[in-house]
């Protein structure tokens, strides 16, 4: 009897266990393809290189810090930010040395 | 009592500095050689010193040794490669601006190299066709049509991934997009460097949109079905 109990609560647990790992897989799966599909809708015909970026990232960054209107200005530069980690991480931290330089 | 001292010394070198060079006198005084050019790099130094370690300050702790090694490799890094590039310097913006940019960029590109130098690139694990979790576990918030909806477009997407990206593209979508890996690593552990992957990774968001179009979909129609869930 005892035995029976444990078996069950062994198997039990392990089951609840599989089904948890399995859910969050999917749950996992399923954001990996929104991010995916985002990206997707966010995608232009023509876009900017991180080297063309970069190369213009100093005067962004100084624009932009005036209160200038960026998106107009330079729509390019502002999209490559956005699909871009590296690039956008990048446009921080020199966003606070010239703020701070202000 | 000495670091308080060095940095209002630095502050003091770095308005100096600021205050004196024209962007025309920055440029006069590093193509100079000799003692003028010395100057002028030891004040950029100076300017670079004060703004770097706190902008970073977030990601390494400035009174740290770690910080100071990485500040200096940086900051020599910084002189030496303004030097090399100042034919490129268009004056589009504040010369120590145009500095900073390198700063940072040297700062940052060293700075996740050591944060994920131990994280192996991601393995592709979309290509499971036969994925049961679905029907096994019901979703209590979604109805039973949204599930196969969902079950139904994800594998359509999947197909799409597997039959219109290279092995490479597929592999950059799925460190970068879905793992958050930075493009620049990403780039070196797939041997190819940070604008190449970009440009790759922008051939392939392209072929995928016009995949999609071709089935008659949008992106934004896809997201619709998996966001609906839990809704």
């Amino acid at each position: 009897m005892k035995l029976n109990q444990l078996l069950q609560r062994l198997f039990g647990a392990k089951q609840k266990e599989t089904l948890s790992m399995k859910n969050k897989m999917q749950v996992q799966k399923s954001e990996k393809i929104q991010k995916v599909l985002t990206m997707l809708s966010n995608t232009q015909e023509v876009e900017m290189t991180c080297d063309e970026v970069f190369a213009a990232l100093d005067q962004f960054a100084e624009l932009a810090a005036r209160g200038e209107d960026v998106s107009r200005l330079m729509p390019l530069v502002k999209h490559h930010l956005a699909m871009c980690p590296d690039c956008q991480e990048e446009y921080r931290v020199l966003e606070s040395i010239v703020l701070n330089a202000v | 009592m000495l670091r308080k001292n060095l940095h209002l010394s630095l502050f003091l070198a770095y308005n100096f500095a600021m205050n004196k060079r024209t962007n025309e006198e920055w440029l006069a005084d590093l193509r100079a050689g000799g003692d003028q050019q010395a100057g002028a790099l030891e004040d950029l130094r100076a300017i670079i010193l004060r703004g770097l370690p706190y902008a970073i300050a977030g990601r390494l702790n400035p009174n740290s040794p770690e910080s100071e090694a990485l500040v200096e490799e940086v900051v020599q890094e910084t002189l030496m490669r303004v030097l090399e590039h100042l034919d490129t310097f268009e004056g589009r913006s504040q010369f120590t601006t145009w500095a900073h940019k390198i700063a940072v960029r040297a700062a940052l590109t060293e700075l996740r190299r050591v944060r994920w130098r131990e994280v192996p690139l991601p393995e592709m694990d979309m290509n499971d066709d036969e994925d049961n979790s679905y029907r096994e576990l019901p979703d209590r918030q979604a109805s039973p049509e949204d599930q196969v909806d969902r079950k139904e477009m994800m594998k359509r997407v999947n197909r799409i991934i597997m039959e219109e990206l290279t092995d490479k593209q597929r592999k950059a979508l799925m460190a970068v997009a879905m793992q958050g890996f930075p493009l620049e690593e990403a780039a070196r552990r797939l041997g190819t460097n940070r604008n190449a992957l970009y440009k790759m990774m922008h051939d392939a968001r392209l072929r995928l949109k016009k995949r999609l179009e071709k089935e008659g979909l949008t992106p934004q129609e896809v997201l619709s079905v998996f966001e609906q869930v839990g809704k």
